[in-house]
């Protein structure tokens, strides 16, 4: 079975990327992988907020 | 015909009266007596007793007695002064007139009642009561500033209150009065009530509603409260809620107990022991109260929860929002749809004229497509050919 990514998970990753794209380190031939990965992470991220406030909207309501 | 010398039953009848004119006929008589076999016409307003003394439990003395009409507001000032009924076993201090008469004999006309005797000797006996309670009690029940601190009225009462257990008289306007509010209740909560009823008035009632309070406990249901109402309808006797056995009952009892006794001028000693609302109807006013206070409390919280949860949300979408912003900003896509171009060989990005081979087509990257062209000449920064 496929483990579920968390959201502290995705958001490591993609913290660790940003840093790596502000700080100007990646080799410019790396940098659309890198953009790449960094936009699913972004994905990844908002699709468990997105649950997340569904979730809690469910249960307050 | 007899020869035996006699009156008429009159004559002695007469003499009699001329007598007991002459002695007692001018006076009237301040006398202690305990009230019985009273009976009380309110339409015509008289009521007809006996009168009697008991001495080491054995009457010494009885006579009949009445209130004639021009008297009878003796008796309602009593009944409102003390809060009891004027019945049978009450002990009095009344002045009365000595009456006789041919025909009905020997009685006494009471033209005024003691109250302040009456209510002394009440407020003598609550008094011992209350301490008899407290020495029995070891500590357990204490007087403080007042008002008394019983093992029953510090007992914790349910955030909410579901089961009911109502002590009170069969049909009496007290069960119906708090049912009434209960089910009545406007924010439609529902509610288990179970009646205990027995007689709440009389010599019995004591032991009847100890007995009601038994029932109670060996029933095997969790009650979260018992409520002890009466009320409505005419004055009545409270003097069971005033007794050592029902008092100390309701001290010691393990379910919290609501008085709705129904007399707003005194405190019986029930009220004292247990928790005091007064009437059955503040009872039931009270419980719907306080299932609304904790439903209030719950809606507050859950405001708090999801303003709290909101806050942390935000920051996340605010987090996520700057982090795309970076990622757009890093992306050569982004510098391309400026007007900027990115050569490409073989897929490789080329940042380096070193890296470029003349030989291999170029592609240049731009925004609306790729240009594929061939190397004619490369040239550093000097314009020198490499």
């Amino acid at each position: 079975m496929e483990k579920k990514i968390s959201y502290s998970e995705a958001a490591l990753n993609l913290e660790l990327l940003l840093e790596q794209l502000e700080s100007g380190d990646i080799e410019l031939e790396l940098l659309p992988a890198k953009i790449k990965e960094a936009k699913e992470w972004i994905a990844i991220c908002e699709a468990i907020l997105r649950d997340t406030d569904q979730a809690i909207e469910d249960i307050i309501t | 015909m007899s020869t035996i010398q006699h009156i008429r039953l009159s004559e002695l009848t007469k003499q009699l009266y001329d007598s007991i004119q002459n002695q007692f006929g001018a006076e009237s008589y301040w006398i202690s007596a305990r009230a019985m076999n009273v009976k009380k016409y309110i339409s015509n307003r008289r009521c007809y007793l006996s009168l009697e003394e008991n001495y080491n439990g054995a009457k010494v003395a009885e006579m009949k007695a009445v209130f004639w009409s021009d008297y009878y507001h003796e008796i309602e000032k009593f009944e409102h002064a003390v809060q009891q009924a004027f019945t049978d076993g009450v002990e009095i201090i009344c002045r009365v007139k000595v009456r006789y008469h041919a025909v009905y004999g020997l009685n006494l006309d009471v033209v005024e009642l003691d109250i302040a005797h009456t209510l002394g000797a009440l407020e003598l006996e609550r008094k011992q009561t209350l301490e008899h309670i407290s020495q029995v009690s070891k500590g357990l029940v204490k007087e403080v500033d007042g008002m008394y601190v019983t093992p029953n009225n510090s007992l914790l009462i349910p955030s909410v209150i579901k089961r009911i257990a109502l002590l009170t008289a069969a049909a009496s306007d007290g069960e119906r009065d708090f049912k009434k509010e209960l089910h009545e209740n406007k924010h439609a909560y529902s509610f288990h009530v179970d009646t205990y009823a027995c007689t709440i008035q009389g010599d019995q009632a004591p032991a009847l509603i100890k007995e009601q309070f038994s029932k109670i406990m060996n029933s095997g249901i969790k009650y979260d409260v018992v409520a002890l109402v009466r009320g409505g309808g005419s004055l009545s006797d409270f003097k069971p809620f005033d007794t050592f056995e029902v008092a100390f009952c309701v001290a010691h009892y393990p379910i919290p107990i609501l008085t709705g006794i129904g007399h707003d001028r005194n405190q019986s000693i029930c009220d004292l022991m247990a928790r005091e609302f007064k009437t059955p109807t503040k009872v039931a006013a009270w419980i719907v109260e306080r299932n609304f206070e904790f439903e209030n409390r719950i809606i507050s919280l859950k405001r708090d929860i999801y303003d709290s949860v909101s806050c942390i949300l935000n920051e996340v979408r605010v987090q996520l929002a700057t982090a795309k912003r970076i990622v757009q900003l890093s992306d050569p896509e982004t510098i391309i749809n400026k007007g900027f171009a990115m050569l490409m060989q073989q897929g490789q990005i080329i940042t380096d004229l070193d890296h470029l081979h003349k030989e291999i087509p170029l592609d240049i990257h731009v925004k609306q497509g790729n240009i594929i062209t061939h190397i004619k000449e490369i040239q550093n920064q000097y314009g020198e050919e490499d």
